[in-house]
């Protein structure tokens, strides 16, 4: 190959990776994005698009909104301010100190009025606790233990890995297969029911089966990577799964999420306490978060 | 032969470099978050970002990543906030049209959108919303997060490890 021929091939090459980067780059919002729906290397994106994985953050939201509508449809919400303020601010930190801190608007917390023991992440950051889960805790770092493994299935994206493989390619296509801004009605009628389906999907897992195994373990892990990062003990979650597996039969009838999964609460305990083995140091438990989970949780008990 | 060889390394380098600056390009994936003055989740706001914002990286500590944006601003930003900017050099040879991020496509307002949920909202008129917007409100102001870090001496104030 001639000289010059490299040279010609070098230039085309650089060109290539620096348009492919710069020119879909969409800098002020919303205001570039017909253009870029327009184009032909949006098409192609679409294309490359084919599992749970590629599901975008806005997507992910708008999933996890009308998961969220789902689960409240089945829960009332309890309506005390304060205790909401606090689980959200337990919460908060612990998700500072996430893997995943930041999700398309963010992770917020709601109280379920409801006596069984159960707490719910819906994709996206929506995450539900009820409040005979509350009164089973008896301090900050089993609660902020909860929520930390809430916290992990949202960071590991475990609701939308419920989503059926088939479902999701359908909807990739159909997204892929128009170049518009916006859907025509037949487009949007189809989409409409493949959304539908994944809802479907995810609710069936989250609320009536309970996640397998392996996710749950993991969310265990993530639980304890988490809260310890955090400054949170995470025997909290150990205690609290002790106090559940302690549990009279009888009484876990009332106990759904937590105990539906494959995993026996023994074989999570186990799993845990070898993990927390694991840690070098602990954080220390606090008085001072003793007192205020007293003081938010005492109408509860 | 040993004309050719400085040509190879002008190739390389050529290479090289776009794909590292490309690499070093990121896109705001998130509706709204800040740049920060510290790699630090409760550092003070430099500067509000948004979805569809482009920037430039200019180090990086942790999963946290210093970034400038057009205007020279600089902050830091947790990484799950961002999109690294892709190149896939192997499907170069398809063109450029296999150079768009998956993020790109939503932010083109395609995908599963408002529009897909009003239309689903229509069909499940029993289904509310009501309260997954109050849930969106429900927002702890950064004095507060602090305050309650402090006070529980947590994260960067006690016992973190």
């Amino acid at each position: 190959m001639k000289a010059r021929e490299l040279i010609v091939i070098a230039v085309v090459l650089a060109l290539l990776v620096l348009i492919g980067s710069g020119c879909s780059v969409i800098q002020k919002g919303t205001e570039a994005v017909s253009k870029v729906a327009s184009s032909p290397v949006t098409k192609a994106a679409v294309a490359l698009r084919n599992s749970f994985a590629d599901i975008t953050e806005e997507e992910e939201y708008y999933i996890g909104r009308s998961v969220a509508a789902l689960i409240l449809s089945k829960y009332d919400v309890y309506q005390n301010e304060p205790l909401t303020q606090y689980v959200n601010k337990v919460g908060s930190s612990v998700v500072a100190y996430s893997d995943r801190p930041e999700t398309f608007a963010g992770y917020h917390f709601l109280v379920l009025n409801a006596n069984e023991v159960n707490a719910l992440a819906a994709p996206g950051g929506f995450i539900f606790i009820t409040k005979g889960l509350l009164a089973k805790c008896r301090d900050e770092e089993m609660l902020a233990s909860v929520l930390a493994h809430e916290v992990g299935h949202v960071a590991s994206k475990h609701g939308l890995k419920a989503i059926k493989k088939s479902r999701l390619v359908d909807a990739f296509k159909m997204i892929g297969s128009d170049v518009a801004a916006r859907y025509t009605p037949a487009e949007l009628s189809q989409l409409t029911e493949v959304f539908e389906g994944a809802l479907g999907d995810i609710a069936e897992q989250l609320i009536e089966k309970g996640y397998d195994r392996k996710l749950e373990y993991e969310a265990d892990e993530l639980s304890v990577k988490f809260a310890t990062a955090t400054g949170y003990n995470p025997s909290g979650l150990t205690r609290f799964l002790d106090a559940l597996a302690k549990a009279e039969p009888a009484k876990k009838e009332g106990v759904k999420g937590w105990f539906q999964t494959h995993p026996q609460p023994q074989d999570r305990l186990d799993k845990v306490k070898a993990e927390i083995e694991d840690l070098k140091t602990l954080p220390e438990e606090s008085k001072s978060r003793a007192q205020r989970f007293k003081q938010a949780t005492s109408g509860l008990k | 032969m040993r004309k050719k060889t400085p040509i190879v390394i002008l190739l390389t380098c050529l290479i090289v470099t776009a794909i590292l600056w490309a690499a070093d390009t990121y896109i705001v994936r998130v509706k709204t978050s800040s740049l920060r003055s510290s790699p630090k989740f409760y550092a003070s706001t430099v500067l509000a970002i948004k979805a569809g914002d482009r920037l430039e990286k200019v180090a990086s500590e942790g999963d946290w990543i210093q970034v400038k944006n057009a205007a020279g601003a600089t902050g830091w930003v947790h990484k799950s906030a961002l999109e690294p900017k892709k190149f896939n050099l192997l499907a170069a040879p398809k063109g450029l049209q296999s150079q768009a991020t998956a993020d790109e496509v939503a932010l083109a307002s395609k995908g599963f959108n408002k529009q897909v949920e009003d239309s689903y909202r229509s069909k499940n008129k029993g289904i509310s919303f009501v309260w997954v917007d109050k849930m969106l409100l429900i927002k702890i102001p950064l004095n507060q997060a602090v305050a309650f870090l402090k006070e529980g001496k947590l994260g960067d104030f006690g016992g973190a490890k």
